[in-house]
């Protein structure tokens, strides 16, 4: 029993320093941003000596924050609301259809995952001009919700399987109609899945990279990730700039994820273990 | 006919999802196709089909061979990494330890971060951490480290992700099945192997085939943390793909490369998926 307790100890012990092992690169955005230039290049570790915010005024004016910001934030939650919406549409009807014709739609939408965006980059690209949706917050968010199809429908129709049909079929007995049906009582029911699916995709939008860099090569439809991309590049040399940047726009989607962590790994697990 | 009209709504569910996907995925798939075979810049009115030329001139294009190394030195040791590392952290916290929860939380935190800041912040713990703490310079400066530099980066940022999975796998573990082998007086190491291990072995093929599939396509990395460099060293293919479609200005030889990517994807993923789930079931 001593032994046992005295292992608990010690893996108590290796995971506390693995944990802060993770953690501490943190501290290179959070100090790096209230330093001067010339503290950083004396000593890179040491607290910064004073809390000012000028290199976040600084990054602010020269970002373009508050429009880059707002780009982000509407991209994010409508490409979020597009997209599970239509998933936990489709997964709930391939799921209770369960025959063929279902089933190859899902296979199809899974085919997706293993589909690298480098081999469809071009022709959406090309087929996003002729439509006009170049450089357009739409078109972001129709692409951003069409990349997310594969990933969200598996997910969300793996929950399905799990919600009891009874209830459906006492209310198919009242006459009530299919959208009725689903939305009157499969919503409901499936809520933790649509938290995790919003969540993650929340997660995903927020930094997503690869898209805008193709989609959005103008300035005024940037998203915070790609806008970290060119802002770095230009402000090399302003590194507390740089970082009061990062830090800015890494701050909101912290402070979701906090709110919300429960959702992830809840879903993540209802997932694994009833599957 | 009531039973069409049913048959009808019931098709107005996945009928949004399967619009939006073949807008964004399957029609540009089979227009990249056609691209592919022909000698198109990308913006010009006019181009020319040049049948198979694309794909013989990538063949034999020695200039692939670094990316190729590249991707594949990247996929392999974060697979291997992240997998391990996230398998770990989730059966540690699975123990009875104080501060599970808070330890969770932290170790998911490096993903809620962009990669282009997982890029930026890691560029400077090498350059300005690493040879004042470690007295090493910066792997991502020099030809022989970049790649497992940039790897590092990558298993920071997904570890906390792959630990989630695991950590669910874990907990649909009969509590009895660990007991009773305790009981028998099986030691913790025979427990992993013979009871945790298979049980949980679903999850590790899912997770092994999804960093495969990640890592082979590895792009944003890359770009963020060197842009290739130093000197070309850090190119990948999908790196490769990208700048002959944009700034080479050669769409169709780029989408040509795209299609093989896509292809050789396909190929690695499903062969190692057919391996190891022939494994879970020797287990």
């Amino acid at each position: 029993m001593i032994t046992k307790k005295r292992s608990t100890v010690i893996i108590n012990i290796i995971m506390a320093m693995i944990t802060l092992l993770f953690l501490s690169p943190f501290y290179i955005p959070f100090s790096y941003a209230f330093k001067t230039p010339l503290e950083i290049a004396l000593s890179p570790l040491s607290f910064p000596t004073s809390f000012s915010f000028d290199n976040f005024i600084e990054a602010f004016e020269k970002a373009n924050f508050s429009t880059v910001f707002s780009n982000t934030v509407i991209v994010t939650i409508f490409s979020v609301m597009l997209s599970v919406t239509v998933c936990t549409m489709a997964a709930y009807i391939i799921e209770r259809k369960n025959n063929k014709f279902y089933n190859r739609i899902l296979y199809l939408f899974m085919a997706a995952l293993m589909l690298p965006f480098q081999t469809v980059m071009f022709p959406l690209y090309s087929q996003f001009k002729t439509f006009g949706l170049l450089n357009s917050l739409l078109g972001l968010i129709i692409a951003f919700a069409g990349f997310k199809i594969g990933f969200s429908t598996f997910l969300i129709s793996r929950f399905v399987k799990t919600v009891p049909i009874e209830l459906e079929e006492a209310a198919i007995i009242d006459g009530a109609g299919r959208y009725t049906l689903f939305f009157r009582i499969v919503v409901p029911l499936l809520k933790p899945i649509i938290m995790t699916s919003v969540v993650m995709g929340a997660l995903g939008a927020w930094n997503e990279f690869m898209i805008p860099l193709v989609l959005a090569t103008n300035q005024k439809v940037h998203t915070l990730a790609v806008s970290q991309y060119y802002f770095i590049g230009q402000y090399s040399m302003q590194v507390n700039v740089a970082f009061a940047y990062i830090l800015a726009s890494m701050i909101p989607i912290l402070a979701l994820y906090f709110l919300l962590q429960k959702y992830i790994v809840d879903g993540v697990t209802a997932g694994a273990v009833k599957s | 006919m009531k039973k069409i009209k049913d048959e009808l709504i019931d098709f107005t569910f996945v009928l949004p999802a399967l619009l939006l996907f073949v807008f964004v995925l399957v029609a540009p798939f089979l227009q990249g196709v056609g691209v592919a075979f022909t000698n198109w810049d990308g913006f010009s009115p006019t181009y020319d089909f040049v049948g198979l030329k694309n794909l013989r001139v990538l063949l034999t294009d020695s200039q692939l061979l670094l990316p190729i190394k590249n991707t594949l030195l990247f996929t392999g040791v974060t697979v291997v990494c992240v997998n391990v590392l996230g398998l770990a952290v989730a059966i540690g916290l699975n123990q009875k330890i104080k501060g599970a929860a808070l330890m969770r939380t932290i170790m998911f935190m490096p993903i809620v971060t962009s990669i282009t800041m997982a890029s930026i912040i890691w560029k400077y713990i090498y350059s300005d951490v690493f040879p004042l703490a470690l007295g090493f310079s910066s792997p991502l400066a020099s030809k022989e480290w970049v790649m497992l530099g940039i790897s590092a980066i990558c298993i920071w940022r997904d570890v906390g992700f792959a630990m989630v999975i695991y950590y669910a796998a874990l907990k649909g573990i009969p509590e009895e099945l660990i007991e009773a082998s305790t009981i028998d007086g099986a030691n913790a190491w025979q427990r992993f192997w013979h009871i945790t291990f298979p049980l949980i072995s679903p999850a590790v093929t899912t997770n092994i085939v999804y960093w495969i599939c990640w890592g082979l396509q590895v792009y944003a990395y890359v770009a963020t943390a060197t842009g290739g460099g130093p000197a070309g060293s850090s190119e990948t293919v999908a790196m490769y793909v990208y700048n002959y479609t944009f700034p080479f200005q050669k769409a169709g030889y780029g989408q040509m490369a795209g299609l093989v990517m896509m292809f050789c994807i396909y190929i690695i993923s499903t062969t190692v998926t057919r391996i190891l789930r022939k494994r879970e079931e020797m287990l």
